[in-house]
């Protein structure tokens, strides 16, 4: 498996296959955040189709120094669904359909913070092993410190340098692959 | 004033532990450790947040077909202003079998362009006959004149003449050397992949070649003259050297 600069290196050649490696490797996030955004499947695989597209074609303003291929992928999802969510609101106004006023839907969550989430499970998969488990022990069952070490056998030492340097990297990600975060928003792929 | 540890504000940030007082007081004053700890903060809700997000799904396949379709039928739309890597792209393609790869030539539909070419050469003919000795009888019926593209040198140039006895003079300048040879097309401009062969040029200035019986001309209207490798390949190269669009 290639590196993510090595992908980064050969879409911007134009190499095909770099593209389908991407959507090997992301797709099922791009297709989860549009998914997130739009409330329906046809919607999502539309977004889902039209990002790698835009992807293809704007490979050229791909800048690794900004970020990583996932975070520039979900960038351009993001974009690409609020756009289909803001032409949809658009129909709903012109037809007036006020009932969907009546029946408000849950509060969804922001576009951001779908992204955000997906950038942190990202670099959490890509951690060394031993600070994953640390860190998944910590955040999905809740383990505490002492905990984590009893049920992993490493010294309670262990434990805290592996989170202390899992956070690190999952915020070191976050701030540079976030959209809260981002030049890249402001950047030449907005076209995209 | 003391900064808070690495390994405390990561206890703090995963609710670990409660903050004591001296610490409160640490984080009221220090904008450097308050930031710290509402970023790692931030991050500790967001990897919570993430236990769905492990094992998602792939998009289905016909995702990917679309995908692959889009890209292909722009690639095309975007030949004309980077022929050399567009077409280039297609005949990277040739491995796959479902896909056409030879030039297409047309089914001999006479358009209504190509019906006015012939009324058009048969009163002159006739009118040649009357007035003129037979070799003037030819007239001109489109014309372009050819420029280099990007990576051409700037001095290569060529000119094309349709004529009405259905042949094209075609007058090429200063072409690259080639290991190859110079083979002359005709493309559609609005689907660039889609052209026809007139022909290759041999080693002089001008040559007339015939035009297939039936060519739209309209439809074909951009004349494409490539550099040719010897690798038993008929489709186009890729590697384009003039262009120019015909007009009337």
């Amino acid at each position: 498996m290639s590196s993510d600069d090595e992908l980064a290196e050969r879409l911007r050649n134009g190499d095909e296959k770099a593209l389908r490696t991407a959507y090997d490797r992301h797709g099922a996030a791009v297709l989860y955040l549009a998914q997130r955004l739009l409330g329906n499947r046809a919607d999502a695989e539309d977004v889902t189709q039209l990002t790698f597209v835009a992807a293809w074609t704007g490979r050229d303003t791909f800048d690794p120094g900004r970020g990583t291929v996932l975070g520039w992928l979900l960038g351009i999802a993001r974009r690409k669904a609020v756009d289909r969510l803001r032409s949809a609101q658009r129909d709903v106004r012109t037809t007036e359909t006020v009932r969907a006023q009546l029946t408000p839907a849950d509060e969804p969550e922001s576009p951001e913070r779908v992204v955000d989430r997906l950038v942190v499970a990202d670099e959490l998969g890509r951690l060394p092993d031993e600070q994953r488990r640390t860190l998944e022990l910590a955040f999905f069952d809740d383990l505490t410190h002492p905990q984590i070490a009893a049920v992993t056998g490493l010294p309670l030492g262990t434990v805290k340098s592996h989170i202390r340097r899992g956070m690190a990297n999952l915020r070191r990600r976050w701030e540079v692959d976030g959209a809260a975060f981002g030049s890249r928003q402001a950047g030449p792929t907005r076209a995209l | 004033m003391q900064h808070l540890d690495p390994d405390r504000l990561v206890l703090l940030a995963l609710s670990e532990e409660q903050q004591d007082t001296g610490e409160s007081d640490h984080l009221a004053q220090c904008a450097g450790c308050r930031h710290d700890l509402s970023a790692l903060r931030e991050v500790a809700d967001l990897g919570a947040e993430g236990g769905d997000l492990r094992d998602l799904p792939n998009p289905p396949e016909h995702v990917w077909q679309a995908i692959e379709e889009s890209i292909s039928a722009s690639a095309a739309r975007t030949a004309e202003t980077a022929p050399v890597i567009d077409l280039a792209h297609r005949r990277d393609r040739r491995d796959r079998p479902a896909r056409q790869r030879r030039p297409r030539w047309l089914a001999p539909v006479l358009s209504a362009a190509a019906a006015a070419v012939v009324a058009v050469a048969g009163t002159l003919a006739i009118t040649g006959l009357l007035d003129r000795p037979p070799t003037e009888t030819e007239t001109v019926t489109a014309q372009a004149t050819l420029a280099p593209l990007p990576t051409v040198p700037a001095s290569a140039s060529g000119s094309v003449e349709v004529l009405s006895d259905g042949f094209m003079r075609i007058d090429v300048r200063n072409l690259p050397l080639t290991t190859g040879f110079h083979e002359v097309w005709l493309l559609d401009p609005d689907n660039p992949t889609r052209m026809v062969s007139i022909g290759n040029l041999p080693n002089r200035s001008t040559v007339e070649l015939p035009v297939p019986t039936g060519t739209d001309m309209n439809r074909y209207s951009l004349v494409d003259i490539s550099d040719e490798p010897h690798d038993g390949d008929s489709t186009h190269s890729g590697s384009s050297l003039l262009r120019g669009t015909l007009t009337s």
